[in-house]
């Protein structure tokens, strides 16, 4: 009781300490935020709008002025802190069941197709030689009673899911820049869901070893995704292994024969050339794998010009072998390492250098403990689990790192091609903070590179951006996110499936091209328009129900709403020969007419349906001699929406809506 | 930032003289008459198919005298050989080689010297996982998969000469294919049809928006969407000639209804519109065939069946250019000798590929299929590799589209060519 207590009073001394020193820092260092913004001539207004368009999905209507109001910097702090209250979203995210759950419940509720064949075989509900890989019916019926007998569930449940909160995170969420850096991070740590050993494990990754890290030391984040379930499959970590030579043999290959016998000579050499042989046959096996090992020196830390050779990454690998995946629920993953660690028991583990750290695994027995030198650095045999960590510290902290990951924020937060001026002075904060993250973006923002006519409005949004700034601007109510997930997709993003390590690439030229481009529009009519199922819009609402009184009015409006404190002479002033163009009105308000009929009749549905396929002309026709058009009501009212409907949806797929 | 590529292209568009809505007169004539302007110099056209699953090359091309592959495959093994009842014999090649009934449709080509079959190509890279094999294919880098860019992009940027159009290289695929990341220009399509400004159910609508979108880009400050939007839209009207909906084949061809057919007709299409197409990619499924492959009937069967039907649909739709296109197979590893406990055959290491086109180096089973004899397996289990994959990449893009740069489309390769086209 006594012990207890004093404990606790410690551990309080300290934790008071350690608030006093941590605010100690805050006020000494560089963390203040003063942004710089006036000097670079802009409004308080425009200042707002640049900073929201780069920390958040977009400006939500009014956001541009409450932000004004708050003060940004009081605004950023609260967003750095990433800890506002969520009610409104954790409400949205309710309905979802599986968007918690861990690793081993993934395994045990969504186990993999090819696993619930098997298990389906060993269960009696389908006969081997009745396997097909095709999709025939029959087995696909066995195959639903037997996962519901089970109470298994398909991957693809989960993995929409996903989708569908992230959507929901980025639209809805309060902690926008959170999220965004949840974004920036997972994309620079990039797994895939199409590689099938890892993709269980992605929902967990984002939301426990991505999200919780994205404003903390990069070492932390670091070391979180090299011991991820994730990140071990897809880079294959997990299978690596070199060969663990007793410590008595490791010191006696070291030491030198001098003052022994003859006798004992002999004895050492025949031991020796055993063991070599032992490593000679493993190394044939193939062992070592050495893609983490060279992604993390490129991706992860150092980058490509980094100053690390081939040698330096077989090196790298032989000390992070044994690194690997923790036994995960009841039959999935890791069944061997379940034997071992039930066999050994805590203290069996500890003592013989394992180490189980929740989905982590360091399997001692698959770990090469010899010596290394990695980037000059000795790592002497024998140093287990801890010279993984040491050596992820060193990347963490390397020069280099400083400078790749600086660059690469600068580029996702200021320019494709940001100022090397920027990035030195971000760099050096990186190091001065010890790889703080927080302090990093702080003097980002505070450097006069952040506002300078070179920044603004320079980005290209991606495809989510694009999709999420659409929907925030237009206060969007979304019931199917899935849908926006599909949009995106064929926007250019297939967001969870980029397949290389390297992540989406961060840069204008890379999001706009041909195809993607003209998704984009579409994307922009089909919202604007009501055409994306399960996202409803309330267009007049945005403007107080008030109906602009011309088309013309329409567009300056929305324009000023949707793309606030922007210049928009340029795109009004394009679009207004248009919208005064004599036959638009009839034109619109036929087909809007059109598109009542189509709601009004469902005798008609097909013939409508079929007339989509016919010359403009001849469905124009068809549509005069609908019954909606003889209702000069219904006419007028569907042909304003229409109209606003259009003007909007022209906005969002406007070029300067593709800027951020 | 204006990119080499946006400014020469926006200036090649110039020449077509495209008016605002206007249809170009060139394109007026193709569709007036059989006129086929020479918009583009003639290119030569690579149109590659990966088979995603790993074919089972020693079902496909069978070495049937060999005893071992008998003895491993109880119940998968075929013989050239008429003989027990009804089942269909392989189609022998060459003696030794027996090519899979189903693929009927090849012998032609492959006895007119057209069709070229190498065996035992894989890649150095042993791995057996389906992602790493197909995204280092993809790569074209083996050991590497930080690789940013993947091989047909990079036979893209080397052509050696600026795309005129968006439509240099195309992927009949939602999204780009891990062989077209980079940066040189490749789209995605799925389906022509759909690539233009769309309003489901008002066309005045699209029509205005396609309209007020044009003039916006136009009119932009930002050079890359400026320079994309005049793309984009000049290639709605180059697609805009045909009547992609109801496109009629020649010869009186029928692509099968599968979704490499409709992939490749599609590509078929794009040829005949000449618009400037050179490099394209399909995916075919379906090849992991764990379970009751079937022989010369079944799973197996049917796949080869709809990847030789629907080459040579393609092919004979394409009569008249048939001289400027080369299709090549590839498939990310072969699968084990021995059959496994469900019928099946699990995942190995190398398979074989087909190369179609009038200068391939055809009639001939390249490459080099040893006894399958257990010594002679790699790992004790699998057709060894023989041939890297690179080698006959690298030969089809050398020979076919001029590309010679090995040190670009596949770092880290020694550039070892096997003859697989006539030089």
């Amino acid at each position: 009781m006594k012990g207890n207590t004093r404990n606790f009073y410690m551990c309080a001394i300290l934790f008071c300490c350690a608030i006093v020193f941590s605010s100690f820092i805050r006020i000494k260092g560089a963390d203040k935020i003063a942004m710089p913004y006036k000097k670079a001539g802009l409004t308080t207004e425009q200042a707002a709008a640049h900073l929201l368009s780069r920390f958040t999905y977009g400006a939500k209507p009014d956001q541009v002025e409450e932000v004004s109001k708050m003060g940004l910097e009081k605004w950023l702090k609260k967003q750095l802190e990433g800890n506002l209250d969520e009610k409104n979203l954790d409400q949205m995210l309710s309905q979802y069941d599986a968007i918690n759950i861990s690793n081993s419940e993934v395994e045990d509720r969504f186990p993999q197709g090819p696993r619930i064949t098997r298990w389906a075989v060993r269960d009696g509900y389908l006969h081997k030689d009745s396997l097909n890989t095709g999709n025939n019916k029959y087995q696909r019926e066995i195959l639903q009673t037997y996962m519901k007998d089970k109470g298994y569930r398909p991957l693809q449940d989960l993995y929409r899911q996903f989708f569908n909160q992230k959507i929901l995170r980025a639209a809805y969420g309060e902690n926008q820049l959170r999220e965004i850096m949840t974004d920036f991070w997972f994309n620079h740590f990039n797994v895939a869901l199409n590689k099938t050993q890892c993709a269980s494990f992605v929902p967990a990754y984002e939301r426990d070893v991505i999200r919780p890290n994205v404003f903390g030391s990069f070492e932390a984040l670091l070391l979180a995704t090299a011991k991820s379930p994730a990140m071990l499959m897809y880079l294959d970590n997990s299978a690596s292994s070199g060969v663990n030579v007793p410590m008595e043999d490791q010191e006696m290959m070291g030491m030198s024969d001098t003052g022994m016998s003859t006798e004992q000579k002999a004895k050492r050499k025949e031991r020796v050339k055993k063991i070599q042989q032992q490593i000679q046959n493993k190394k044939k096996q193939g062992g070592l794998n050495e893609n983490y090992a060279r992604e993390v020196m490129e991706l992860h830390t150092l980058g490509v010009d980094g100053g690390y050779t081939q040698n330096d990454v077989t090196q790298a690998a032989r000390v992070l072998t044994g690194w690997t995946v923790a036994p995960l629920g009841k039959e999935g993953y890791g069944v061997g390492n379940r034997n071992l660690i039930e066999r050994l028991g805590p203290s069996g583990l500890k003592d013989k250098g394992f180490v189980l750290d929740g989905d982590f695994f360091f399997n001692a027995n698959r770990h090469d403990n010899g010596e290394k030198i990695v980037l000059g650095k000795k790592f002497p045999a024998g140093g287990g689990y801890d010279e993984g960590v040491e050596l992820l510290k060193m990347l963490a902290h390397h020069q280099a790192t400083a400078k790749f990951i600086s660059k690469k924020l600068a580029v996702r937060f200021v320019n494709d091609v940001p100022p090397t001026s920027l990035v030195d002075k971000m760099a050096k904060t990186f190091t001065s903070s010890k790889g703080d993250i927080k302090s990093v973006l702080i003097t980002m923002v505070n450097s006069p590179e952040f506002w300078s006519e070179q920044a603004l409005r320079e980005k290209t949004k991606s495809p989510f951006e694009l999709a999420m700034s659409a929907v925030r601007s237009l206060n969007a109510d979304i019931t199917q996110p899935y849908e926006l997930y599909s949009w995106i997709n064929r926007m250019g993003q297939q967001m969870y499936y980029y397949q290389a390590p390297t992540g989406f690439p961060d840069n204008g030229q890379y999001w706009i091209n041909t195809g993607s481009l003209l998704n984009r529009m579409n994307f922009g009519l089909a919202l604007a328009s009501q055409r994306i199922p399960g996202v409803k819009l309330n267009l007049p609402a945005l403007n107080s129900n008030k109906e602009p009184e011309s088309i013309e009015a329409a567009l300056v409006t929305y324009s000023k709403l949707i793309m606030p404190e922007r210049e928009l002479g340029q795109t009004v002033a394009r679009l207004k020969p248009m919208l005064n163009d004599p036959n638009l009105h009839q034109k619109v308000a036929q087909a809007a007419a059109q598109n009542s009929a189509k709601k009004d009749s469902n005798n008609t549905g097909m013939e409508m349906q079929n007339a989509d396929t016919k010359p403009a002309k001849e469905k124009m026709k068809l549509g005069n001699g609908r019954k909606a058009n003889e209702n000069p009501v219904v006419k007028t009212q569907a042909g304003t929406n229409t109209m606003l409907a259009q003007v909007v949806g022209v906005i969002i797929g406007s070029p300067e809506f593709q800027r951020k | 930032m204006v990119s080499r590529r946006g400014f020469l292209k926006a200036g090649g568009l110039a020449l077509f003289g495209i008016g605002l809505g206007g249809i170009p007169g060139f394109l007026a004539d193709a569709v007036a008459g059989t006129v086929n302007p020479p918009l583009f110099k003639k290119k030569k056209i690579l149109v590659c198919i990966f088979q995603r699953g790993a074919m089972d090359g020693l079902m496909a091309v069978t070495p049937f005298t060999d005893d071992y592959l008998k003895a491993a495959r109880p119940s998968l093994f075929m013989t050239a050989a008429k003989g027990s009842g009804n089942e269909k014999p392989l189609i022998d090649l060459d003696g030794k080689f027996g090519l899979h009934p189903s693929m009927a449709a090849f012998e032609p080509m492959f006895r007119e010297k057209r069709l070229s079959i190498v065996h035992g190509i894989g890649s150095p890279n042993n791995t057996r996982s389906h992602f790493d094999a197909q995204d280092f294919m993809e790569s074209g880098t083996p050991f590497k998969k930080g690789t940013t860019s993947g091989w047909l992009n990079r036979a893209v940027g080397l052509l050696g000469h600026e795309s005129a159009t968006p439509f240099q290289g195309v992927s009949l695929t939602s999204s780009l294919p891990r062989s077209f990341y980079g940066e040189n220009p490749a789209v995605a399509i799925r389906n022509l049809a759909d690539f233009n400004i769309q309003l489901r159910g008002n066309v005045a609508g699209a029509k205005m928006a396609s309209k007020s979108f044009e003039d916006l880009y136009d009119q932009t400050s930002s050079d890359l969407l400026k320079n994309t939007g005049k793309e984009s839209f000049d290639a709605i009207k180059m697609l805009q000639k045909t009547d992609v909906r109801n496109y009629k084949p020649e010869n009186n061809v029928v692509y099968p209804t599968t979704a490499l057919g409709n992939s490749l007709k599609q590509i078929a299409q794009l040829i005949k519109m000449d618009v400037g197409l050179e490099v394209a990619f399909a995916e075919s499924g379906g090849w992991d065939t764990h379970f009751n492959q079937g022989k010369d009937t079944g799973f197996f069967a049917r796949n080869v069946n709809d990847l030789s039907n629907c080459m040579m649909a393609f092919w004979n739709d394409l009569s008249r250019y048939q001289d400027d296109v080369t299709v090549m197979t590839m498939t990310e590893f072969g699968r084990t000798v021995a059959q496994n406990g469900t019928g099946g055959t699990d995942h190995g290491r190398a398979s074989c590929n087909f190369i179609l086109g009038n200068a391939v180096n055809g009639g001939l089973v390249h490459g080099l299929v040893n006894p399958l004899a257990k010594e002679n397996l790699e790992d004790g289990r699998d057709l060894a590799v023989t041939t890297d994959f690179r080698s006959v990449f690298s030969e089809v893009a050398d020979v076919h589209l001029g590309i010679a740069n090995d040190k670009i489309l596949f770092p880290d390769f020694d550039g070892k060519k096997i003859g697989v086209m006539r030089a």
